[in-house]
């Protein structure tokens, strides 16, 4: 097998780190060393942050980055350093940009590709890992053939830090291709620092919320409950009433609380697969054949608008 | 720019989610013959590839790679408004895989009269690798934009609204252009008595590899999949009544007290 470096990369140095540490976690570089990939700028702080998260070498693209370097651009420079690095591996993180930026690499390399991988480990010849399938339904176990590879981590498992090691800075020489994108406008989504991975108790809503201007007894409800809001996709991402980190499920993120309760969520597989983790599930919903009743450990038939009141009234909450 | 857009659309026949059953005692989800439908975010695809065409002209070419019953995703997709529609198959490719997929359909849409938009889901519903749109724009050597959710043609190019985890982006690329999208840019029209009618009488084309200048042997399958299995989470199904909301609410309460999950 090929003794290059297991690569890493991603454009939001967290995540970058989070990749090292993960190679380390898994031993997955089984003495070769552990590299990160930097295309373009190198910040100043950013040899110190890579080689506590585990990193020996950073393979530097050196040369300016064009004002905005869409995915494509970012394989096509990807792909220089990977030419010159001969990594075994490439690992990126299973973001949205992250994953554009495999499937432009996988073409340009015709390397195997996988995205959404939980789970990654050599087995003999070969490498095996797990990863989502059926829209979170299931889990698939797949072969890919032991030679070089790129993978696409879930993140957001942050595994611990690593060992600190010497670190070699590389420089590779080449140049940005011409981004074939424009952009017009950027415009950052709020995001209310929410970090639900980590809460101890969620309470979600979904499409059974009918307003906006309902979402404070919601608040009220979690506040005393002590614990964080979720939501559904589509109160997230059609309707813009939360932000993008209080979306759990398949598309957003996933949860293990100690106590999950949904108030007028269906259950949609693509849900279910973000609050699996969960050790208690609290479902209401005034539809007895809504699926998440189902998934419940304490199902409860009723009117959210009634229910929520009434627990705000035995919390002690003024009204 | 010709006036006459050339629109393609990939429908994928996959695996329907929410009909798959498992395998009580092992969780074994087999995949072989299971109920199949046209992936979700592909319906939203098809829907925004005929309002362009609808807004700015051309045709509308909806195009699969699997076997022969994938034709079931590409009638709906006539239905729902394509003009025309075209199957990749090869009997002797025994799975199409992200790879083979990307080849097949850029092969299909750079052969069959060239194309200046693609669209696709920006995830299947079954696989959800989210990589085969960003894979058939580096095969074609064109942009792709991703998880656009609103789409605007101009003489040029397109322009796109796309949403990131943390920000939204307006983009900007010429023609040829390849774009992805989810549930959120449209909801996709239902088909009606008289549209499916029309589709029913609609010839679907059938390529192989020869006919896209394609070796069968560049689509063999790079990977192998193990095992596809369900996670088994045993749930109490305690149903909770009371006489009045605020007596459900104190049970609630005491429940969650006996569980230690509160206070
Ligand atoms: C590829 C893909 C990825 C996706 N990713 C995600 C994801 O990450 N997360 C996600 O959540 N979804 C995701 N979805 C969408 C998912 O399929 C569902 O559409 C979505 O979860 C439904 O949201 P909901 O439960 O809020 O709404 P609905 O399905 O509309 O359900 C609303 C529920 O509220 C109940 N209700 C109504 N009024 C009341 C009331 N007064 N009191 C009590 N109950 C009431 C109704 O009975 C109903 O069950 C994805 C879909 C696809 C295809
Ligand atoms: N077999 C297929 N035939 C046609 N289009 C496909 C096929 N597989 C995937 N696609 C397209 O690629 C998108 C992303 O798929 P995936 O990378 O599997 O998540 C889908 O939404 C489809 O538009």
């Amino acid at each position: 097998m090929n003794t290059g470096p297991v690569l890493c990369y991603s454009e939001e140095p967290e995540l970058a780190e989070e990749l090292l540490r993960w190679t380390h976690h898994q031993k997955l570089s089984e003495g070769a060393p552990v590299a990160a990939a930097v295309l373009g700028a190198l910040p100043a702080d950013l040899p110190q942050r890579y080689a506590a998260a585990g990193a020996q070498e950073v393979y530097r693209l050196a040369a300016e980055a064009p004002a905005f370097p869409e995915a494509g651009v970012l394989a096509e420079a990807l792909a220089i350093v990977v030419r010159e690095a001969k990594p075994r591996l490439v690992l990126l993180a299973s973001t949205k940009r992250g994953k554009q930026v495999v499937g432009r690499l996988a073409g340009l390399l015709d390397w195997p590709v996988a995205t959404g991988v939980n789970e990654l480990r050599r087995d003999g010849e070969a490498w095996v890992l797990e990863r989502e399938a059926l829209s979170g339904n299931a889990v698939s176990v797949e072969q890919f053939p032991g030679g070089a590879a790129i993978f696409a981590l879930t993140t957001g498992q942050g595994p611990p830090a690593a060992a600190s090691y010497p670190l070699q800075i590389r420089e590779v020489t080449g140049a940005f291709p011409p981004s074939r994108v424009e952009r017009r406008e950027q415009r950052p989504k709020g995001g209310g620092g929410v970090h639900l991975e980590t809460a101890e108790r969620i309470v979600t809503v979904g499409r059974g919320l009918k307003k906006r201007e309902d979402i404070p007894m919601v608040e009220a409800l979690a506040r005393a409950l002590n614990a964080s809001v979720g939501c559904t996709r589509p109160l997230a991402a059609e309707a813009g009433w939360f932000s993008d980190d209080h979306w759990i499920g398949l598309t957003g993120h996933r949860v293990k609380p100690k106590l999950y309760v949904a108030l007028g969520v269906s259950g949609a597989v693509q849900h279910l697969v973000g609050m699996r983790g969960s050790r208690i599930v609290v479902a209401v919903n005034q539809d007895p054949n809504a699926p998440i009743l189902g998934q419940a450990d304490y199902r409860i038939t009723a009117d959210l608008y009634s229910l929520v009141p009434a627990l705000l009234r035995a919390l002690g909450v003024p009204g | 720019m010709s006036p006459n857009l050339r629109i393609w659309v990939a429908v994928k026949h996959g695996v329907d989610v929410g009909l798959t059953r498992a395998d009580p005692a092992t969780g074994v989800v087999a995949l072989e013959g299971a109920p199949r439908k046209t992936s979700d975010f592909d319906r939203n695809a098809v829907e925004e590839a005929v309002r362009v065409r609808e807004r700015s002209g051309g045709t509308v070419t909806a195009v699969s790679v699997g076997p022969p019953s994938a034709r079931e995703a590409l009638r709906e997709a006539l239905a729902l408004g394509a003009d025309e529609a075209v199957l990749f198959t090869d009997p002797a490719v025994p799975r199409f895989d992200t790879r083979a997929v990307a080849r097949a359909l850029a092969a299909t849409c750079r052969t069959l009269g060239g194309f200046d938009l693609l669209l696709l889901g920006e995830g299947s519903t079954d696989h959800f690798g989210g990589v085969v749109g960003a894979r058939v724009a580096s095969e074609l050597g064109v942009a792709d934009l991703a998880y656009v959710r609103k789409l605007t043609v101009e003489p040029e190019g397109v322009v796109a609204e796309r949403d990131l985890e943390r920000e939204v982006e307006v983009l900007s690329a010429r023609f040829p252009v390849v774009v992805t999208v989810g549930q959120e840019i449209n909801t996709p029209r239902v088909p009606t008595f008289m549209s499916n009618l029309k589709a029913s009488k609609k010839t679907i084309r059938q390529v192989g590899p020869a006919e896209v200048n394609l070796p069968a042997s560049s689509l063999a399958p790079v990977q192998t999949t193990l095992r596809v299995a369900v996670p088994q989470v045993a749930r109490k199904q305690v149903p909770l009544t009371g006489n009045s909301p605020d007596e459900l609410a104190r049970e609630l309460l005491s429940r969650l007290r006996d569980e230690g999950v509160w206070p």
